[in-house]
């Protein structure tokens, strides 16, 4: 009975550790979906400001979780930010009184950055406009118009 | 992540006190109000429109008068509600950074004032963690009105009664005698708002 007690103990105590070493390796290694989930909920952290300001705001405060659903995840109460989802960002829609436009990744990053539309529309001073490096952005674009579950992103 | 929101039994509540009181105070004091903002939308209020005396709520739970709170002050006054996780929190990290700014406030007579368009929701407790979570000195209140009057306070400082579902961000100037002159663009910089408050 001891040895077989051993292995068992001796298999559970691997099985721990290799948990432990996957979520550490996850922490530290995320695919771009896991990336851009912790961007755009937090914790990552965002660098954004309202264009007008002199300042960053703090990362807290631009969270895109903050204002704007995504994918069949739960509303942001009172606002009127839209929600984020494959077919609103890749089917034709108009936006903002402009002419219909679809999102690219590329259109996708001028928005944050810029805050110029697909359609050459600029969006309200009320989105903040983001600090990004080309790996953030994809991050966030894969997240956004994949879905809920990681498994799904493309 | 998004901060909790008001249940659903209050903002029936809510609504259904907006519509009791929208046809009576809409007409009488919104129309006229806003017919005195030729350029509603943001800029200099001409000519100032007076503040009404409304009560409204503190941190302390005393009822006080609007009004009275305002005079002999400069003030810049914002909409909010403490269950709102998009613009407010932005609004509040404006507001802090206007104080950071201005450490000569109180001697400059200056305040600014964070106005509940939550009254059923935001009680004293609530406005009292909504200053602490901006690190809030003398000289910024957080009030909320009566919700009777809510009507009243969207028609004057925000764009009118449907704004309870989402509110306006600019920022209302109030000078020493308690009357509007101005209002800022949305979320407009604590810069900028330091900058017009000296002048007021």
């Amino acid at each position: 009975m001891a040895p077989r007690l051993a292995s068992s103990a001796a298999l559970a105590v691997w099985m721990m550790a290799y948990a432990v070493l996957a979520q550490a390796n996850a922490a530290e290694n995320p695919t771009p979906w896991q990336l851009g989930r912790s961007l755009f909920e937090g914790p990552a952290e965002l660098q954004g400001r309202i264009y007008t300001h002199l300042v960053d705001l703090p990362p807290t405060v631009v969270r895109c979780a903050n204002c704007h659903a995504v994918h069949d995840g739960p509303e942001v109460p009172r606002a009127l930010a839209p929600r984020l989802t494959h077919d609103v960002l890749l089917s034709p829609h108009a936006r903002r009184g402009g002419p219909p436009s679809t999102y690219t990744r590329d259109t996708f990053c001028r928005l944050l950055r810029r805050g110029i539309d697909p359609a050459f529309v600029l969006i309200s001073v009320e989105m903040p406009r983001y600090d990004l490096d080309a790996d953030a952005c994809d991050a966030l674009w894969r997240y956004v118009i994949g879905s809920s579950h990681a498994g799904d992103a493309p | 992540m998004p901060a909790t929101h008001p249940d659903l039994s209050r903002r029936r509540a809510l609504s259904g006190v907006l519509a009791a009181c929208a046809t009576a105070a809409v007409a009488p004091l919104g129309s006229r109000a806003r017919a005195q903002i030729p350029n509603a939308d943001h800029g200099r209020v001409i000519p100032p429109v007076p503040i009404p005396d409304l009560r409204v709520a503190d941190t302390e739970g005393r009822t006080v008068g609007l009004a009275s709170l305002l005079q002999g002050r400069a003030t810049a006054l914002h909409l909010m509600f403490t269950g709102c996780s998009s613009v407010c929190p932005i609004q509040g990290v404006i507001f802090e950074r206007v104080q950071t700014l201005l450490p000569d406030q109180r001697e400059l007579g200056i305040q600014l004032l964070s106005l509940s368009i939550d009254p059923l929701g935001d009680k004293p407790a609530a406005l009292k963690a909504w200053l602490r979570h901006y690190n809030a000195r003398e000289g910024w209140m957080a009030l909320a009105p009566r919700a009777a009057d809510l009507v009243q306070v969207l028609t004057l400082f925000g764009q009118g009664p449907n704004a309870v579902e989402n509110h306006v961000t600019q920022v209302n100037i109030i000078d020493r005698r308690a009357q509007l002159v101005f209002r800022t663009q949305s979320l407009p910089s604590g810069d900028s708002l330091a900058a017009i408050l000296r002048k007021v």
